[in-house]
């Protein structure tokens, strides 16, 4: 046996960087530990190893879901910001009454300066906690809540401000979290309009719910469809790369084998 | 030797835009249909208003199958097709504001089925279709309250709820084709091999 020392410096490497060229036995040998470091040798993309599968093509899919929950997110915050500056515009629009101006501002402003904390996260590149995203999602369905009661119930206009908090619900969350929201918002909606509703206005009510429910049945549908196409176009990208491994290992000729 | 299969082209994702996102539009519309219908039926207090009121659905039922039968065939339709049924679906809700028994205009509880209708429609279409298709929607609904007398136009109280509809309808189709391009993006990342999502959604936001 060849007691040449390893030189990475000055061996030719195998393509998949186990073996070298023993040019004084001219033999191929097993490269000897610690590992061969990057060699100037034109070496073929390898598919990731597991340690880096969590930070590879892999985590767009699966069971990351806070990656969903960060591009989901930038429409929750815009979903936001169209409820505040609505709710501003529509509060300083003949104002009824004190108390009912106070309530409104004081929920917007508070919500303004959550979504202002959740969009400068988003800003810097960081994705705010889930559980934050999750809060706050709760904190547009209360406020509004809270704007539809002040205003007397079913008869305040300001319940389609549930649309939009909802379109955000629909896409960023995954499909079970999404249905508690929206039972949630059906089921306070629907107790507050039946409450405060003639019998006449029932059917009024049942088509406002049907909607918010349409709604987030949608975007959820959408969210879960990109999903799997996405998992697609990983899959194909990965089998590409395997194909062009083989290619490079086989010296461009036809892999038997596998093929 | 075997060829390399390709990653989708771009002329592939649109064909898959409209292919999945037409599962998205047919079920808003069955959701706008089986609202309809149920309202009808449950509101109805005679037999000529039930025949002046069902047809409207009838017809959003009868597109609404065709579309999904040839979705559940294998064949679903073209980009144009599904666009002119969008429309479709704007001007039968549009006349069920204007001239629904009781109750028109800006007073007709019905205008909530914009929001799925622009919703699903801005999941699927690239900016310019979706923007001409809420403005579309934005200004049958704004002309049926016109012309249905049910705003005054004096800055009161009407005025100020029908500015609050169509702010949330745009709202509806911004947050939808929002959400669309992002996905786009991403599949175009995914596609290419791309890894990290943080600095794209810091650009985009």
């Amino acid at each position: 046996m060849s007691t040449t020392k390893w030189n990475p410096g000055s061996h030719l490497v195998s393509p998949d960087g186990k073996w070298y060229w023993d040019g004084v036995s001219q033999e191929w040998k097993p490269v000897a530990q610690p590992a061969p470091k990057a060699e100037p040798s034109p070496t073929p993309p390898t598919a990731p190893t597991p340690t880096e599968k969590s930070r590879g093509l892999d985590s767009f899919v699966g069971t990351i879901r806070s990656e969903d929950l960060a591009s989901g997110q930038t429409v929750l915050v815009w979903a936001r910001w169209i409820l505040i500056g609505t709710g501003l515009l529509l509060s300083f629009w003949t104002p009824k009454d004190l108390l009912t101006l106070q309530v409104q501002l004081a929920a917007i402003i508070a919500l303004a300066f959550g979504n202002f904390y959740l969009h400068v996260q988003l800003l810097r590149g960081r994705p705010a906690l889930d559980n934050v995203v999750y809060g706050a999602s709760i904190a547009d369905i209360a406020v509004v809540t809270a704007l539809v009661l002040v205003q007397g119930g079913y008869p305040s206009p300001v319940f389609i401000f549930y649309f939009a908090a909802i379109v955000g619900i629909s896409v960023a969350f995954p499909t079970v979290v999404t249905a508690g929201y929206t039972a949630l918002v059906v089921g306070v909606y629907g107790v507050i309009s039946l409450a405060t509703a003639t019998t006449d206005e029932y059917p009024a009510v049942f088509i406002r719910l049907l909607t918010i429910a349409a709604v987030a049945v949608c975007g959820n549908l959408f969210a879960r469809h990109e999903a799997e196409r996405r998992a697609e176009a990983i899959r194909r990208h990965t089998e590409m790369l395997d194909e062009i491994e083989q290619k490079s290992s086989t010296g461009g000729q036809p892999d038997v084998e596998h093929s | 030797m075997s060829n390399t299969r390709e990653v989708r082209t771009a002329k592939q994702a649109e064909e898959e835009d409209v292919f999945f996102g037409q599962t998205v539009i047919m079920w808003a519309r069955w959701s706008v249909i089986v609202a309809g219908i149920a309202l009808v039926l449950w509101t109805s207090t005679n037999v000529a208003l039930l025949t002046q009121t069902m047809p409207f659905f009838l017809v959003l039922m009868a597109v609404n199958f065709f579309l999904h039968g040839r979705f559940v065939m294998g064949s679903p339709l073209n980009r144009t097709v599904v666009t002119v049924a969008s429309v479709i679906d704007i001007v039968l809700i549009t006349a069920i504001v204007v001239l629904w028994p009781g109750s028109h205009g800006l007073n007709n509880q019905f205008y909530v089925l914009y929001m799925p209708v622009v919703f699903a429609f801005a999941l699927v279409f690239t900016r310019k279709i979706e923007v001409a298709y809420t403005a579309f929607a934005i200004v049958a609904y704004a002309g049926a309250c016109v012309l249905t007398g049910t705003v005054p136009f004096d800055l009161g109280n009407e005025d100020k709820i029908l500015v609050m509809r169509l702010i949330v309808i745009a709202a509806m189709g911004f947050l939808g084709n929002y959400y669309f391009r992002i996905q786009r993006d991403r599949l175009a990342r995914a596609s290419k091999g791309a890894t990290r999502w943080a600095s794209s959604t810091a650009s985009r936001v």
